[in-house]
C-alpha cells in the first residue's frame, strides 16, 4: 500500500532508521568517486593526524561492532553467564539453539517471513518501476502536480491511515492472515517511485530512439530496455524493501493473531513476552532468538553490500 | 473524450469500491446468534485454543485426559499466556479462538465488550458442578447472574524467606509476615545489603504493582465496594498501604534499583535468589513452593501465611478461568473441553502424576490449589504429606490456611481498566513520577468512570 | 550505464521540455498529447488505486472515525468532538506527545551530529574508508525488535556492559531500563548505533564538495573549524537538511524499539510511562483497547503536528540549505 515515508519502509516503523532513498539525481550510478587525496600539508603533522583519525575510527568501530558479537558470544552461554560480558563465553553451549528451537516455531516463522518478504520487495520493485516509468518517460499535463501528490504522500505519518486501513482488510476477511503485510505492496510505493523515477530520468535517449524506429511500443521500451538498464535500482529496491518487510513488527502485531502464521519479529517478541523480565527471564533463549533473527540480515547485506550503500548514498546526495 | 469519461469512471469506481469496503462499517460480532453448547454425541471438528500452555504434568494429564475423551476433535493450542490486544483484535477481526484461557480478573471486561459468551447453557448442557469449585472464583467470574467463565487455578500468596538470612539478623518469620508492618520495615532494614553502592541483597520484596490489594485489605480497605460499582481507591488506608510498601523499596535505593537487580536473577532455576542468597523475603504466589522444591530443594526456606495484625491468615485470590469467544466456531467442544479440564476428577489424576514424579525424586509433594474445592479436598486428603520435611511442611500448611482465608475483587464489568487505573497509578510512584496519594486519586477518577461506563452499559441491557 | 544526458527522454509526440514561457490560455489537448498522457497513466495506474484506497479514503474515513465511538466489535457510534475533548484532557496525550517530543528533539541533533562527525572522520581515512564504512551500517540491518533485546540487556543497570564501561572511568550509571529519567536517554543512545545509513549519505556529500573551495579557503587562512563551517556544512546542508527531516518524521512514530522492550504482554504489571511513545499509546487505545474512534482522533493529531513541524523546517530550509544548481 502507498504508505509514509518513515524509514526505512513507509510503515509505522521505528526511529533511529534513518534514511532510505528519497534519491536526488545521481550523477552516475558507478561506485563513489575515488577519495579525494589528503591536501597539502605534508609531513609528520599529517601522520600524526591519520593516526588520531584511525584511532578514532577503530574505537567506533568497536563500539558499533561490539553489540552484535555480545549476542552472538551470549548465545552461547548458558543462563547464568548470560550478563557476565565476557566476549569469550566461560562455558560454551550450543543448547541455546536446541532450546530455542523446541520452544518455538522458527522454521515456521523464518518460512512465513521470507514468503512475505519475497512477495512485498518483489510486487513493490514490479509496482514501482511501472509506475516511476510512467512519470520518467511520458510528459502530460498535470504530471508535475501528480507527482508532487505521490511525494506528498512520503510525507504522511502511517498512524493515520492505519486504522481504516485495518478495518478495510477486516471488511475483506483477511486479517489473521499475512495478506495485509504484502498486498498493499500491489500499489507501489511512493519512496520507490521517486527513486526508481530518478534512475530512469538518467538512462541515455538513443536505446529509446533505436526502438522506437523499429517500432516498439510503449510497453516494450519499458520491459526491454529500460528494465534492464536499470536493474541495479531494481535490485536496490528490492534489498531495502525485503529489509524493511523482514523487519516489520507494526503490522504483524496488528494483523497476526496465531502464532502459527508470525513473522521473525513478532515471533521474537512474543518470545520476549514469554521469556524476558516481564516473563521467565530466561534471557539465553530471547538472546539466541535475536542472533538467529539477524542473522539472515546480516547475510542479505553482504550479499547486497555494494548495492545497499551507494543506495543509501545517492538518495541523499540531492536531498 | 471517451478515454476521459473512461478514467472518470474508473476512478468513480474505485471510491465507490472503497466507500463499500469500509462506509458501511458494522460490528463484526453477530447479533444475539443462538450458540449450541450441546453437541449430540460427541463433539468433532477443530477447537482452537487460546492462552494455555501444557508447561507441567499438571496442565499436560489433564489436557492429555481430555483430548482422550475428545476424539473426534483436534485441538490445537496457540501457547503463551493470553494476550489481550491480540485477543480482542481476533474477536474484532471476526476470527476468534474457539476456547480461551484468561486470567479471572479479564473475563469483566471481555463480557462487557460482548467478546466472550454466558455459559449457563455450556453448564447445562454438560452438567458442570459450580459448587464444586471455591466461591470467590465462581464470584468473580459472574455477571448478571450469569457464569462467564469455568474457573482453573486458585493462586493465593504465602510470605516466603531465607532462614539463614532472617536467623543472621536475629529475625523469624513473623516479622516479616505483613503482621506488624512496622516490623517488616525494620527486617527491611536489616536484611538488605548493599555493595559498592549497588544493592546485592534485597531485603524485602513488597512486590508491588501486583499485591497492592493484599495489602491495603491487612489493613481492613477494599479497593472496590462490593456491589463492584463504587471504587475506593483514594481511601486513607489504600494510601498508607501504598506509602508503606513504596517506603520498603525507597529504603533499598528505589524501586528501578530492585526491579533492575530482579530482572537479572534466575527466578525459575538453581541459581534462585533465595538459594543464593540475595532475598531475605517476600510474599509470593504459592506455585512458587513448587518451583523452588524442584529446582532447590536445599535451600534455607521459611515459609509462613501473609498475616493482619491480628495474625489471622489473608490471601488475594486470582486465577484463570476458561472462556468461550463470540463467534467461536465449536463452543460445543469448547464447552466440553472446559469442563473436562477443570472437574475433580482430572485434577486428582494430575496431582497424582505429579505427587508420583516427586516422590520419585525424591522430593516433596505440596499440594496444588486447583479452584476446585472438591478436588482441593481429596488431594489434600490422599496426597499431601502431613509429616513432611521442614520447611515443606510449613509451605504446606501456610498454603491451605490462606487458601481458605482468600478474599477477591467484586466481580465488574470494568476489571481489565479498572486494574490498569489502580496498577498504573502504582507503577507512577514506583518510578517516581508522582506521589501516591495523587496517584491514587487520579486512578481512582479512572476507574471510576470506567467503571461508571461499564455498568451503564450491563444496567441498560437488561 | 552508458553515460546519462540531460532530463528529457524523447518522448513518442511531444518532443521538448518546457513549454514556452508565455502562453495563452490553455488549449484543449491534442490527440497525441491525450494518448500520451493515457499511456502514462496506465503504468502509473496501480500507484493512483493504491492512492485512492489506501490513502485518500483512509484519511477521509480516520477523520469520520474520530469523531465516533467504535470497538469493531460493534457498530460505530455518532459521538461528535467528544474524543478531541477527551483528548485534551487526557493526561496520557499529553505525556505521550511530551515524551515523544522531548526524545526527537535530543536524538535527532544528536544523530546527525554524530553521523557528521564519523563522516568527516570516514572522509580523511581514504583507503580504509570501505571497511569502516561497512562496520557503521552493519548494525543498521538488525532488526528493530532484537534492537529493544540489546537495549535490555546492554543497558541493564546492574549488568549491562554499558555501565561497566562507565564505570571504568568512574562514573556510576544509571537504572537505563528502568529509572524513568533514563529511559529515554537510553532509546536515544540506542538509536546512534545505527547511524550507519547517515553517515553514507554524508559521506557521500561530503565526497561531491569540490575541492577547490577547500583550496580557497586555505589560501584565505581559515583554520580546520572554519573551514568546515563556512564550506563544509554549506556545501552538503542539502544532505544534512535531508538526515534531519527524515529522521524528525521517523522519531515521532517511534514505536518498534521502544514496544519491544517496554510494553506488550510481557510488561503486564509493571509499565513506565516514560517509554510512551505517542505511536505506542495510539496502538494501545486502537488495538489493545479497541477504542478506534479515539484513537483514529489521536492519529489526526499526529498528522497535524508532523506537519506543521515539517513545514516548519521547509521553511527554515529555504533559508539556510544550500543546493548547487537547481534541478528539476
Amino acid at each position: 500500500m502507498t504508505t509514509a515515508p518513515s524509514f526505512p519502509r513507509p510503515a509505522v516503523s521505528g526511529a533511529g532508521a534513518a534514511t532510505d532513498p528519497a534519491a536526488g539525481t545521481p550523477e552516475t550510478l558507478g561506485p563513489p568517486p575515488p577519495a579525494r587525496p589528503a591536501p597539502s600539508a605534508r609531513g609528520p603533522r599529517r601522520r600524526w593526524l591519520r593516526a588520531v583519525v584511525l584511532a578514532a575510527l577503530v574505537l567506533a568501530t568497536v563500539a558499533f561492532v561490539y553489540p552484535l558479537l555480545w549476542l552472538l558470544s551470549a548465545s552461547f552461554k548458558p543462563r547464568a553467564e548470560v550478563f557476565d560480558n565476557r566476549l569469550v563465553p566461560r562455558t560454551f553451549t550450543l543448547d541455546n539453539y536446541v532450546t530455542v528451537w523446541q520452544e518455538a516455531p522458527l522454521a515456521l516463522w523464518l518460512g512465513n517471513t521470507v514468503v512475505v518478504t519475497v512477495l512485498a520487495a518483489g510486487l513493490v520493485t514490479v509496482s514501482s518501476a511501472l509506475v516511476a516509468w510512467g512519470f520518467a518517460f511520458f510528459r502530460f499535463r498535470g504530471r508535475g502536480p501528480l507527482f508532487g501528490l505521490v511525494l506528498a504522500t512520503m510525507m504522511l505519518p502511517g498512524a493515520v491511515t492505519m486504522i481504516p486501513t485495518f478495518l478495510i482488510w477486516n471488511q475483506l476477511g483477511l486479517v489473521g492472515t499475512n495478506v495485509p503485510l504484502w498486498a498493499g505492496n500491489l500499489f507501489a510505493s511512493a519512496f520507490y517511485v521517486f527513486l526508481l523515477r530518478q534512475f530512469f530520468l538518467g538512462l541515455p535517449r538513443e536505446p529509446f530512439e533505436a526502438a522506437r524506429l523499429d517500432g516498439a511500443n510503449n510497453w516494450q521500451m519499458f520491459w526491454r530496455i529500460a528494465v534492464p538498464l536499470c536493474r541495479p535500482a531494481l535490485v536496490l529496491t528490492f534489498l531495502f524493501e525485503a529489509q524493511a518487510s523482514w523487519t516489520d513488527l507494526m503490522r504483524p502485531l496488528i494483523y497476526l493473531q496465531d502464532s502459527s502464521t508470525f513473522t521473525i519479529p513478532r515471533g521474537l517478541k512474543a518470545l520476549i513476552d514469554q521469556f524476558g523480565p516481564g516473563g521467565e527471564s530466561q534471557w539465553e533463549v530471547v538472546v539466541t532468538a535475536s542472533v538467529i533473527t539477524t542473522l539472515p540480515m546480516i547475510l542479505l547485506f553482504f550479499l547486497g553490500q555494494r548495492h545497499f550503500v551507494e543506495g543509501v548514498a545517492t538518495t541523499g546526495s540531492k536531498g | 473524450m471517451v478515454r476521459r469519461r473512461g478514467a472518470a469512471a474508473a476512478g468513480t469506481s474505485m471510491v465507490v469500491a472503497a466507500l463499500a469496503l469500509t462506509g458501511c462499517a458494522q460490528g463484526t460480532g453477530d447479533e444475539g446468534a443462538d450458540v449450541d453448547f450441546s453437541a449430540d454425541g460427541s463433539p468433532s471438528g477443530e477447537l482452537s485454543v487460546m492462552g494455555f500452555g501444557t508447561g507441567d504434568e499438571i496442565g499436560e494429564v489433564r489436557y492429555d485426559r481430555a483430548t482422550q475423551d475428545l476424539e473426534g476433535v483436534d485441538v490445537r493450542l496457540a501457547e503463551g499466556e493470553l494476550d489481550i490486544q491480540a485477543f480482542l483484535s481476533a474477536v474484532a477481526s471476526g476470527n476468534p479462538p474457539d476456547l480461551v484461557y484468561a486470567n479471572r480478573d479479564q473475563i469483566g471486561t471481555f463480557a462487557s465488550r460482548d467478546a466472550i459468551l454466558p455459559l449457563d447453557e455450556c453448564v447445562d448442557a454438560e452438567g458442570v458442578d459450580l459448587d464444586a469449585f471455591v466461591d470467590t472464583a465462581v464470584e468473580q467470574v459472574t455477571f448478571d447472574g450469569s457464569v462467564y467463565g469455568i474457573p482453573e487455578f486458585n493462586q493465593v500468596q504465602v510470605t516466603m524467606a531465607n532462614a539463614d538470612l532472617l536467623s543472621a539478623a536475629g529475625l523469624t518469620v513473623d516479622d516479616v509476615n505483613g503482621s506488624d508492618r512496622d516490623a517488616v520495615t525494620a527486617a527491611n532494614e536489616a536484611l538488605m545489603r548493599t555493595a559498592g553502592g549497588t544493592l546485592s541483597v534485597i531485603g524485602f520484596d513488597s512486590k508491588l504493582p501486583e499485591f497492592l490489594p493484599l495489602w491495603a485489605k491487612a489493613a481492613g480497605a477494599d479497593l472496590l465496594s462490593e456491589d463492584g460499582r463504587t471504587a475506593q481507591l483514594d481511601a486513607p488506608e489504600v494510601v498508607e498501604a501504598l506509602e508503606w510498601a513504596v517506603g520498603i523499596y525507597d529504603a533499598q535505593g528505589g524501586f528501578p534499583a530492585v526491579k533492575t537487580y530482579r530482572d537479572s536473577a534466575d527466578f525459575f532455576g538453581a541459581g534462585n535468589q533465595f538459594a543464593t542468597g540475595v532475598l531475605g523475603a517476600m510474599p509470593m504466589e504459592q506455585w512458587y513452593i513448587n518451583v523452588l522444591n524442584e529446582s532447590s530443594p536445599d535451600a534455607p526456606m521459611a515459609f509462613d501465611a501473609v498475616r493482619t495484625p491480628d495474625g489471622d491468615a489473608i490471601a488475594f485470590a486470582s486465577g484463570s478461568a476458561w472462556a468461550v469467544p463470540r463467534g467461536s466456531e465449536n463452543p460445543a467442544a469448547a464447552c466440553r473441553f472446559a469442563r473436562l479440564m477443570t472437574e475433580t476428577d482430572a485434577w486428582v489424576q494430575a496431582a497424582q502424576a505429579r505427587a508420583d514424579a516427586r516422590a520419585q525424586d525424591g522430593l516433596v509433594f505440596t499440594g496444588v490449589l486447583t479452584g476446585n474445592e472438591e478436588a482441593d479436598e481429596q488431594i489434600r486428603a490422599d496426597l499431601v504429606p502431613d509429616d513432611a520435611p521442614q520447611p515443606w511442611q510449613d509451605a504446606i500448611d501456610a498454603m491451605y490456611e490462606a487458601n481458605d482465608a482468600t478474599f477477591a475483587l467484586p466481580a465488574n464489568p470494568a476489571d481489565n481498566e479498572f486494574e490498569t487505573a489502580w496498577q498504573d497509578a502504582v507503577n507512577r510512584v514506583l518510578n517516581g513520577q508522582q506521589e501516591p496519594a495523587d496517584a491514587l486519586a487520579q486512578a481512582q477518577d479512572e476507574a471510576q468512570q470506567a467503571l461508571d461506563d461499564a455498568w451503564a452499559r450491563w444496567d441498560e441491557e437488561d | 550505464m552508458t553515460t546519462p544526458v540531460a532530463p528529457a527522454l524523447p518522448t513518442p509526440a511531444t518532443g521538448g521540455s518546457r513549454e514556452a514561457p508565455v502562453r495563452r490560455r490553455r488549449a484543449r489537448p491534442s490527440p497525441s498529447e491525450r494518448r500520451e498522457r493515457n499511456a502514462a497513466l496506465r503504468f502509473i495506474s496501480p500507484w493512483i488505486v493504491g492512492f485512492v484506497v489506501f490513502t485518500a479514503w483512509p484519511i477521509l474515513y480516520s477523520a469520520y472515525l474520530s469523531l465516533t465511538d467504535y470497538d469493531v466489535i460493534n457498530d460505530p457510534t455518532f459521538v461528535g468532538l467528544d474524543n478531541y475533548r477527551e483528548m485534551a484532557q487526557d493526561p496520557k496525550v499529553a505525556l505521550s506527545l511530551w515524551n515523544t517530543l522531548v526524545y526527537t528533539v535530543v536524538q535527532v541533533p544528536l544523530y546527525t551530529v554524530v553521523a557528521l562527525a564519523l563522516a568527516l572522520l570516514l572522509n580523511q581515512a581514504a583507503r580504509s574508508a570501505g571497511f569502516f564504512r561497512t562496520a557503521f551500517f552493519i548494525p543498521k540491518m538488525t532488526p528493530p525488535v532484537a534492537v529493544g533485546v540489546l537495549l535490555l540487556l546492554l543497558f541493564n543497570g546492574q549488568y549491562g556492559i554499558v555501565n561497566e564501561v562507565l564505570s571504568w572511568v568512574g562514573i556510576q550509571g544509571p537504572s537505563w531500563t528502568t529509572d524513568q529519567d533514563w529511559i529515554k536517554p537510553g532509546l536515544v543512545l540506542i538509536s546512534l548505533w545505527t547511524v550507519g545509513s547517515a553517515v553514507i549519505i554524508l559521506l557521500a556529500a561530503l565526497r561531491n564538495v569540490p575541492n577547490d573551495l577547500y583550496d580557497a579557503a586555505r589560501v584565505d587562512g581559515a583554520g580546520f573549524w572554519r573551514r568546515t563551517r563556512a564550506v563544509t556544512v554549506p556545501m552538503i546542508s542539502g544532505a544534512l537538511f535531508f538526515v534531519v527531516v527524515i529522521n524528525t518524521i521517523a522519531g515521532f512514530q517511534m514505536f518498534t524499539e521502544a514496544y519491544s522492550a517496554y510494553f506488550g504482554a510481557g510488561n503486564s504489571t509493571y509499565r513506565n510511562d516514560a517509554a510512551l511513545f505517542y505511536v505506542i499509546y495510539l496502538f494501545q487505545e486502537g488495538f489493545q483497547e479497541l477504542h478506534m474512534g479515539y484513537a483514529s482522533a489521536l492519529a489526526w493529531l499526529l498528522f497535524v503536528v508532523i506537519m506543521l513541524v515539517t513545514v516548519v523546517q521547509l521553511v527554515v530550509s529555504r533559508r539556510l540549505v544550500y543546493y548547487e544548481g537547481e534541478q528539476r
